[in-house]
């Protein structure tokens, strides 16, 4: 691949832009809460685009497009299952508690309705994971650019730092949150005509399909059903039919309930946009109405995967390359931009990858922030200081969170393992969370002693079933007493280990505990909140019906690609 | 900053007009591309950005 001048220029503009809109931005972000939480005063159709966004980074993308080669049809299961539900159940159960609340951020959230400790927890937790996120995703930037641009790693690593710097110093979460909305359009205006061109080289979706389904017939294993490449559900029922090795209690369980909702209802990085919403109406109707465009993005970033298979087998060169006994699927991206994309519309595509990039970096960066500031620094370090003081250690973490990502992303280089693991850890970090804001939500009785209990007895479930069992040469220190089909299934199960035996510890450990009187679970708990209930509303702006109308949509989606 | 649409269209408009700039200096593409992809595509992006531009003025009158 080698970008022209005119490439050059259309990055460069896009640069200009992003610390332009950072600039802008700075005018109206006079507060330390302005600088970290925007105040509330975000429009709607702002935040849910950048609620989506966020979790748009550059591994998600390069991510999806590789599973999309690897796995076709099958892949479409990380959105209508892992992503739509768990935000529609954000935005009908949670939402109202988490705005409710007032509270600034999730863990302060834990605090308000547990105690300090599990708060504490949760956030030391989640700052150390932000950090290694952002520097796991500008390593794996970067090794893309050197490889198919030869762009040295330090040079992207620190252009695209700086650049995310500039603009989170400048204007906080609303400048965030703003230029995560021009990276939202960016990317799915730039690798669209990807997925157009792919698929109509491949003659369409009929074309695609039986392709796939003609590569797939010579691969071992798979010659009696072919067809498992195009569909999501048909072969779910044993894990030895499809390729993810996966069968259907630990993708609908361990995926849709555990994996999904723990990331999209609990994880602070994307909630922390529907918490910037104006109202508590806006806030709840965020998710939901970014479900629909979340819904379709299939199209923009599995499917031009999914094609590569396709031209595959119809032997055009320079896609799927090989490594080793397998391809290397996270160039696909890049091959396909390679391939197809002339000087010109090529500057778009790097720049789309640039911004998916920075988008989830900046997320991390941001929700780091507001973390470290109410829930680290002003818990633990200085309690009652002015706002001006907070807005200025804000600043502060800002570039220290930038610098510590940046260390991050070296340490990632020293070894692909690192990151693979780190990768792992993460996912099963996350998962017991889900099972503590349910209870806490939803079950007054929950004690601060159940909620913490409950947390650790999760974490060391996970830590103990990836210690105890294999899948392709993962865990198994203490010993393989169970090997998994595939790496999925396990990491899959363990989500369901550790969210089970959160949810029975927490229950179990709350009932011996003593409870939280009554009167100090207002806004916090189910039955204690006043839920407004929208009537002089159009249509579109309740929340109840919006999420019926996503939900029925998502189903159909599923029976359509079954 | 009023109105974010302004920003994001006028960053579309732009990069139309130079994808339609580059659909007229650049002859030569890679294997699969098709000739006009260039043009087509900064026609999208030039249009998308005149919609939100204009958006923006309407939401201000």
């Amino acid at each position: 691949m080698k970008p022209g001048v005119i490439d050059y220029i259309i990055l460069a503009t896009y640069f200009l832009y992003v610390i332009g809109i950072g600039w802008l931005v700075k005018r109206r972000v006079k507060t330390g809460a302005d600088f970290l939480t925007s105040g509330h005063s975000i429009p709607l159709w702002v935040t849910s685009l950048a609620f989506i966004a966020t979790n748009l980074g550059a591994q998600e993308v390069i991510g999806m497009i590789a599973s999309g080669a690897k796995y076709g049809a099958l892949t479409f299961n990380f959105y209508w299952l892992g992503a739509v539900p768990g935000m529609i159940i954000l935005g009908v159960f949670m939402m109202p508690f988490y705005y409710g609340s007032r509270a600034r951020s999730a863990p302060e959230y834990l605090k308000l309705r547990f105690d300090e400790k599990t708060r504490g927890f949760n956030a030391i937790t989640f700052a150390v994971m932000t950090i290694f996120s952002s520097g796991i995703s500008m390593f794996a930037l970067g090794l893309l650019f050197q490889l198919v641009l030869g762009w040295k790693l330090t040079n992207s690593i620190l252009l695209s730092a700086a650049i995310v710097l500039v603009y989170t110093y400048l204007g906080g979460l609303t400048s965030a949150i703003y230029n995560e909305v021009l990276q939202f359009f960016l990317i799915v205006l730039g690798f669209a005509p990807l997925s157009i061109m792919a698929v109509w080289k491949v003659g369409g979706w009929s074309g695609l399909t039986s392709r796939a389904s003609a590569w797939m017939a010579k691969q071992p294993g798979f010659a009696h059903n072919p067809d498992v490449i195009t569909h999501t559900w048909k072969y779910m029922g044993h894990a030895s039919s499809n390729m993810m090795g996966v069968e259907w209690f630990g993708m609908l369980f361990g995926l849709g309930w555990v994996l999904g909702c723990s990331y999209w209802c609990c994880n602070f990085l994307v909630v922390q946009r529907a918490m910037a919403a104006k109202s508590m109406a806006a806030s709840r109707l965020t998710p939901l109405i970014a479900a629909f465009p979340k819904m379709v993005m299939p199209a923009v970033v599995i499917l031009p995967g999914f094609a590569a298979i396709a031209l595959h087998q119809m032997h055009v060169p320079g896609i799927m390359v090989a490594k080793g006994a397998t391809f290397n699927y996270n160039l696909v991206l890049p091959n396909l931009m390679a391939q197809f994309y002339p000087s010109g519309l090529l500057g778009v595509g790097l720049t789309a990858l640039f911004a998916s990039f920075m988008s989830g970096m900046a997320g991390n960066v941001t929700a780091f922030n507001t973390v470290f500031t109410y829930d680290i620094y002003q818990s633990y370090i200085k309690k009652s200081a002015s706002d001006s003081h907070y807005f200025k250690v804000g600043r502060i973490t800002t570039v220290v969170g930038v610098l510590l990502s940046i260390g991050a992303a070296y340490w990632a280089a020293q070894s692909d393992n690192i990151m693979d693991f780190l990768q792992l850890v993460f996912g099963f970090v996350n998962a017991p969370l889900f099972a503590t804001f349910l209870l806490g939500m939803f079950w007054r009785r929950t004690t601060g002693h159940g909620a913490f209990v409950g947390l650790l007895a999760g974490e060391t479930a996970a830590t103990l079933t990836l210690g105890f069992s294999t899948a392709e040469g993962t865990g198994g220190w203490f010993g393989a007493i169970h090997t998994f089909p595939s790496a999925m299934a396990q990491n899959f199960w363990i989500a369901i280990l550790a969210f089970t035996s959160c949810l029975v510890v927490t229950v179990l450990v709350s009932l011996i505990t003593k409870p939280k009187p009554v009167g100090e679970l207002e806004n916090l708990v189910y039955g204690y909140t006043k839920i407004p209930v929208e009537q002089d509303v159009p249509w579109y702006k309740r929340p109840i019906l919006l999420a019926v109308i996503v939900g029925v949509a998502c189903i159909l989606f599923n029976i359509w690609f079954w | 900053m009023d109105d974010l649409r302004v920003p994001i269209g006028s960053f579309f408009v732009i990069l139309g007009v130079m994808l339609l700039i580059a659909f007229f200096v650049i002859t030569t593409g890679p294997p699969l591309s098709s000739p006009r992809v260039n043009l087509w595509c900064g026609l999208a992006m030039l249009a998308f950005g005149a919609i939100m531009l204009l958006l923006a003025r309407r939401g201000k009158a």
